[in-house]
């Protein structure tokens, strides 16, 4: 690939996002004080904003790559990338958004009037920011290397740069109008090229080269216990991450967090049919990228192979431009939700604070990308998610509806399912195909189905034997959970 | 132009308990909230367990006719088509489902705690 189409798109996604941050921050402004204008945040904005940052390198890059290695298997992960959503309105939106909490820290401390559990929170949600920021670095570092031919660590680097440069200067703080421009510049950036590529397909009746069912390498495919166990990391891993929960705070109230869920639902389905898309088009009409080049490229190379030419080169420098948009916006607010819990814990709630801890949360996952070897990236992200549903959904979903949760409860289950899950995560990088060169057991590779049960018994079994440990404050805030806002719709 | 600063007040580390009035004082108050509580919960879990039946029986009937998700609608297998389009609608549907049961509990609690 051309090496100027990569640079190129990078640079100009880096200039839109700030001028897109700029124009959304005068808006900002004018409204007057800006808790008031976050909170008058319109539902369709804010369910794109959330779309821009939740999209990260896994959907973008790794479902495809994932479909095309190992086809209909793969399919799970969008659908978990979703229905995550779903148990998150059912179980979480409206009580979150009326708790009045900015973060998961403050939503248990709060819930449980502890200090303690506010500092086990914090620390893991640092832990959950750090893992699922590696993933988009490694993303990057791919991207710089197939499409501009520089080595890898520019990737990650310039990423971590851009980053960091936009939220110690305030400009990605809070703007829902950049997250949600990146959304729909992904989508627009993945649904282009491939409806363009299916047309020139259908004009020319091209016949596939495969049948949509082979699989293009010799990689056994999984069976019901790793299906089953993912959908766990998904359903419940998805109600617990840091910088998906902070946006609901910009909803006016319980029923418009609802509303913003609801057609967050609709633009994921929307957008997971563009990256099934590319996996199928790669099975049949070019398989040979699953053992040439790391599967994870498929969709920066589909355009260019298919396509050719100049209208390719300008297809390949879309899907560049919204790949990057999807590193970016990702790392972005998981560093803006990171550094809010870092400065806030550890560095008394200072603006230099802040800023420091900006730094520190882009620049740790950058020492942890370089010393790693990226695997799949729809897996690792899949990981992530697993450590998040057992450690911070159990926390959650009990403290919202069970009445007899304590701080010892959450404490205990929050350190066994981290302990357990971050363990099942080392060993089997430890004893995984690349150490060894044996496949590693399923229950190793794909820890859900036992940790995320495992925390919540250890929650409730702990919560049952300090009874006496249940907060003065729990019917005050039961009720506030759960009791429809008065007046109707605005609140104070 | 000057910039103006926000930056988040020392209590937002511990959001304010507004008072919701009468609904957390009172023992009638309290026995409203548990039965709103009790019917948002039960809900819920109506709710994903028939989603999650639903998103089973997709694997299992492409499991037990085993033609079926070789049947090409429009040159794509109809296995493809199920897991890769059909579920979202399902999804969609049980969430919008779901938004009108809970406004209606919410209003029925409404009425409850303001009628008195």
């Amino acid at each position: 690939m051309n090496p100027v189409v990569g640079i190129a798109a990078f640079v100009a996604v880096s200039v839109a996002t700030a001028v897109v941050g700029f124009y959304g921050l005068r808006i900002s402004r004018t409204t007057g004080d800006f808790y008031v204008a976050s909170r008058t945040v319109r539902p369709w904005w804010n369910a794109s904003a959330i779309g821009g940052e939740y999209l990260s390198a896994a959907s973008f890059l790794g479902v495809a790559g994932l479909i095309l290695l190992s086809g209909t298997d793969a399919l799970w992960f969008p659908i978990g990338y979703t229905a995550g959503y779903l148990m998150l309105l059912l179980f979480v939106a409206a009580p979150l958004r009326r708790s009045g909490a900015y973060t998961i820290p403050d939503f248990t401390e709060v819930r449980l009037d502890s200090r303690a559990v506010r500092r086990v929170t914090s620390l893991v949600v640092v832990v959950v920011g750090w893992l699922y920021i590696v993933p988009q670095l490694h993303g990057a570092a791919l991207t710089i290397r197939i499409t501009t031919g520089l080595p890898s660590w520019v990737g990650s680097v310039a990423v971590v740069i851009v980053v960091c440069l936009t939220v110690v200067a305030g400009g990605m703080r809070s703007i829902t109008f950049v997250q949600a421009f990146q959304y729909w510049l992904k989508l627009t950036a993945l649904a282009v090229p491939i409806i363009f590529i299916v047309l020139m397909l259908a004009g020319n009746g091209a016949q596939a080269v495969a049948e949509a069912g082979t699989n293009p390498t010799g990689l056994a495919p999984t069976g019901p216990y790793q299906n089953i166990s993912l959908l766990v990391a998904l359903l419940f891993g998805t109600l617990g991450l840091p910088h998906v929960l902070v946006r609901f705070y910009t909803n006016p109230d319980g029923q418009s967090a609802r509303r913003t869920t609801l057609i967050v639902l609709g633009l994921l389905s929307v957008f997971y049919l563009f990256p099934t898309a590319y996996g199928l088009a790669g099975r049949m009409f070019a398989p040979g990228l699953a053992q040439s080049a790391r599967p994870d490229a498929l969709v920066l190379l589909l355009p260019g192979r298919l396509v050719g030419g100049p209208a390719g080169e300008m297809l390949s420098a879309l899907v560049v431009a919204g790949a990057f948009a999807a590193f970016l916006s990702t790392t972005s607010g998981l560093v803006v939700s990171l550094a809010g819990v870092i400065s806030q814990d550890v560095l008394g709630g200072s603006v230099r604070g802040f800023r420091l801890a900006a730094l520190i949360s882009a620049t740790v996952p950058l020492g942890f990308a370089f010393m790693t070897d990226s695997l799949a990236l729809a897996g690792s992200v899949g990981l992530v998610f697993a450590f998040t549903a057992s450690t911070i959904c159990p926390a959650l979903l009990l403290g919202i509806w069970w009445r007899g949760l304590t701080d010892a409860g959450a404490i205990a289950g929050m350190l066994t399912g981290g302990l357990l899950c971050g363990g099942a995560l080392v060993a089997g990088a430890l004893t995984g195909p690349a150490a060894s060169g044996t496949a590693m057991p399923q229950w190793l590779a794909q820890p859900a189905a036992w940790t995320v049960p495992a925390a919540f018994a250890v929650m409730v079994l702990v919560s049952r034997a300090t009874k006496d440990r249940v907060p003065r404050t729990l019917t005050k805030v039961m009720t506030r959970l759960h009791t429809p806002e008065r007046p109707l719709a605005t609140e104070r | 132009m000057t910039r103006v600063r926000v930056t988040a007040p020392q209590s937002a580390a511990r959001p304010v308990l507004e008072s919701r009035g009468s609904a957390e004082e009172s023992d009638v108050g309290q026995v409203f909230v548990r039965s709103l509580i009790r019917s948002q919960l039960r809900l819920a879990l109506v709710v994903a367990a028939g989603f999650l039946l639903i998103l089973l029986a997709f694997p299992l009937m492409l499991g037990l006719a085993p033609g079926l998700a070789d049947v090409r609608i429009a040159g794509i297998p109809f296995g493809w088509l199920l897991l890769g389009a059909g579920i979202y609608p399902v999804i969609g549907l049980s969430a919008w489902l779901y938004i009108r049961a809970a406004n209606r509990n919410e209003a029925r609690y409404r009425d409850l705690a303001e009628d008195r």
